[in-house]
């Protein structure tokens, strides 16, 4: 039964166009006044024009690694066209990639890339031949690794093949998962990012407008009578209650899910990893915000003083959880910011995206959220007893 | 007759809001196979006493039992036996009729087959199966009124309470819904129906309880009632209503 329930509420949801259309256009709203802030902080981009001789595997296979990187656009060239925008000032750098190269990397010979440069190269030529080299040392440093296993096992009985899917499986998983990782952060700052810590904020700022969604549902429903009609069926209190739950906490997620993935997508503000780490966070907050508004809408008598009660509640929440500025760890503003869910789902998910921590190292965010979840719908579902049936 | 004729028993019934006592010592019986006119005027508790009837609102003090069962202490078992048809037009409005009195008999307990094969049937009873799939909120009023009774019949109940199921339709619909009234009871239902218009509670009712001031003033077959001021084939019920009632206005 309390699945009919949500089933019901998210059948509504969806049949209501109006509502549907807004739930999808506000997070992309949200988003876009976040990338309008954020989304050019990112950092250096420059095209590099590369010159490729070899046509090898490695030679390829360099090219597409630098393509890949967010920072770099390769624009390949042939040798005369190189030199032609060399000339005439309207490249400062080339790389070339000298014939034999990949002959050379696999045999373990060194075989260097040739800078082709105005001067200096430019700020901007330094940076990428900075970043070619990195990428060329990495692959030079695979080779090199590739070579001492294949000749370490060349006696053995096992297959070359196997060995080298085995190099390169490790190595792919380097690369994904790097054991050294990067954390950008400004001088005589050691706090997150501020879009590290704005991302989860207004993520959570999103999720509590469901708190508004919790309340309605039930004033709505005693509104157009259904309520007490569902009250002379076989569905009990808790019943009827844990299918509200369900049926907010699910649409609390939909607008979570649309705003989480552009963020990831368009401010590459994480990896995989952290998307389905924030969006378990996620759960637990919609969780927690959908039974306060389950709270709100047993108490309230009409649909404006559910809608009221439920922005004090989030403004509160909101404005002294941390969502626009750093509350501190001392003082009477933490105090008050350690009494709102937003802080403790805050800092769980910046910890997530920043500090590179696990989930499994929120069990105080997560404890928090999950019991306010419990208490809540406890208190719901008892005042909802008393008020509507003076039981 | 025997208790065991006796369907439903409210026996002193009270229910007080912020100190306003909305029922107050209301007893009456309800035959099996009957159908019993609750009337009043506006405030008189007619629908607080629906409530607490139909399991929805707890007594302060009194008790009710249906088919045997208490309404305080055996609420489910009561609830299998009644069907509740409200006094607003309780049902979703983005959603057809068909899928109304499907989600409310799931509610009931009923399976999805049985959900689908009694909203069919229902349907035609009031007269809309050509209309089961489109949105209530294009229905006119007397429709909504006959899928609000028609979803009230999803449990094949044995009790159905009928609060003003005629307000604001017109004749053609009004003599639909007694004509399906009249034949439920004469199934074997039990009903409790609550109205306004006299004549309807004369023709529909075979006994009647006025109410005033949360009291029961009165009980009686409407031809008894008209007896005690007059000539009952003289006598109109709504001359009986002013009389126990008085003239003044109600809110």
């Amino acid at each position: 039964m309390p699945l009919h329930i949500a089933l019901l509420e998210l059948k509504l949801y969806v049949l209501d166009r109006g509502e549907l259309a807004l739930s999808i256009a506000l997070p992309i709203a949200l988003f876009a006044l976040m990338y309008g802030a954020f989304g050019g902080e990112s950092s250096f981009s420059a095209t590099a024009d590369i010159v490729d001789l070899d046509g090898g595997a490695h030679a390829r296979a360099l090219i597409q690694r630098l393509d890949s990187l967010d920072e770099i656009t390769v624009r390949e060239r042939a040798p005369q066209d190189a030199n032609a925008a060399l000339e005439r000032s309207a490249i400062t750098m080339a790389v070339v990639i000298p014939d034999g190269f990949s002959q050379s990397l696999d045999s373990g010979a060194p075989q260097p890339l040739l800078f082709r440069q105005r001067g200096s190269g430019g700020d901007t030529g330094q940076i990428v031949a900075g970043i070619v080299r990195a990428v060329a040392q990495r692959m030079s440093g695979e080779a090199q690794l590739r070579g001492t296993v294949l000749d370490a096992t060349s006696g053995s009985n096992i297959e070359r093949a196997d060995v080298e899917r085995a190099i390169a499986e490790t190595l792919e998983r380097v690369r994904q998962n790097p054991p050294i990782r990067v954390v950008e952060r400004a001088v005589h700052d050691e706090r997150p990012s501020a879009l590290d810590r704005l991302v989860p904020g207004l993520l959570v700022m999103f999720l509590m407008f469901s708190i508004t969604l919790g309340a309605q549902t039930l004033v709505e429903e005693r509104r157009i009578g259904t309520l007490e009609r569902l009250m002379t069926t076989r569905l009990t209190v808790t019943k009827l209650f844990i299918g509200k739950f369900l049926s907010a906490a699910l649409r609390a997620m939909f607008q979570a899910v649309i705003l989480l993935t552009l963020a990831f997508a368009a401010l590459r503000i994480g990896g995989l990893v952290d998307y389905a780490e924030l969006l378990a966070l996620s759960v637990c907050v919609a969780a927690a915000v959908s039974a306060i508004g389950l709270v709100i809408g047993a108490l309230a008598r009409t649909r404006d003083q559910a809608v009221w009660a439920a922005v004090v509640f989030t403004m509160f929440m909101t404005v002294f959880g941390g969502t626009f500025f750093d509350v501190g760890a001392d003082g009477p503003l933490a105090t008050l910011a350690r009494l709102t869910i937003t802080r403790y789902a805050i800092e769980s998910m910046s910890a997530v995206l920043s500090a590179g921590e696990s989930l499994a190292q929120q069990g105080v965010g997560i404890l928090a959220l999950g019991g306010v979840a419990a208490v809540a719908l406890t208190i719901a579902r008892a005042l909802f007893r008393v008020t509507e049936t003076g039981r | 007759m025997t208790a065991a004729q006796d369907f439903l028993t409210a026996s002193s019934l009270h229910k007080a809001f912020d100190g306003a006592q909305a029922v107050d010592g209301v007893s009456f019986t309800i035959r099996q196979g009957e159908i019993f006119g609750l009337l009043g005027p506006n405030g008189a508790g007619k629908t607080t006493t629906i409530r607490m009837l139909s399991t929805v609102l707890q007594a302060d003090a009194g008790d009710v039992t249906i088919g045997g069962f208490s309404v305080g202490r055996q609420g489910d078992e009561v609830r299998r036996l009644i069907g509740v048809c409200p006094q607003e037009l309780a049902l979703y409005p983005e959603l057809s009729a068909s899928d109304n009195m499907i989600f409310f008999g799931r509610m009931a307990g009923l399976s999805g087959r049985e959900a689908k094969a009694a909203a069919r049937q229902n349907l035609e009873t009031v007269g809309l199966a050509d209309r089961a799939k489109d949105k209530v909120d294009k229905f006119s009023g007397g429709m909504k009124r006959r899928v609000n009774i028609a979803i009230a019949l999803m449990n094949r109940p044995r009790m159905l309470f009928l609060d003003e199921p005629t307000v604001g339709i017109d004749p053609q619909s009004r003599n639909h819904i007694f004509e399906t009234v009249e034949s439920l009871r004469d199934g074997g239902m039990t009903v409790l129906y609550t109205t306004h218009y006299m004549e309807e509670a004369d023709r529909l009712c075979d006994r009647i309880g006025i109410m005033d001031h949360g009291r029961l003033i009165s009980l009686g077959a409407p031809r008894e009632l008209k007896a005690r001021i007059g000539d009952p084939d003289q006598v109109t019920l709504e001359s009986v209503f002013l009389d126990l009632t008085g003239r003044s206005l109600r809110d």
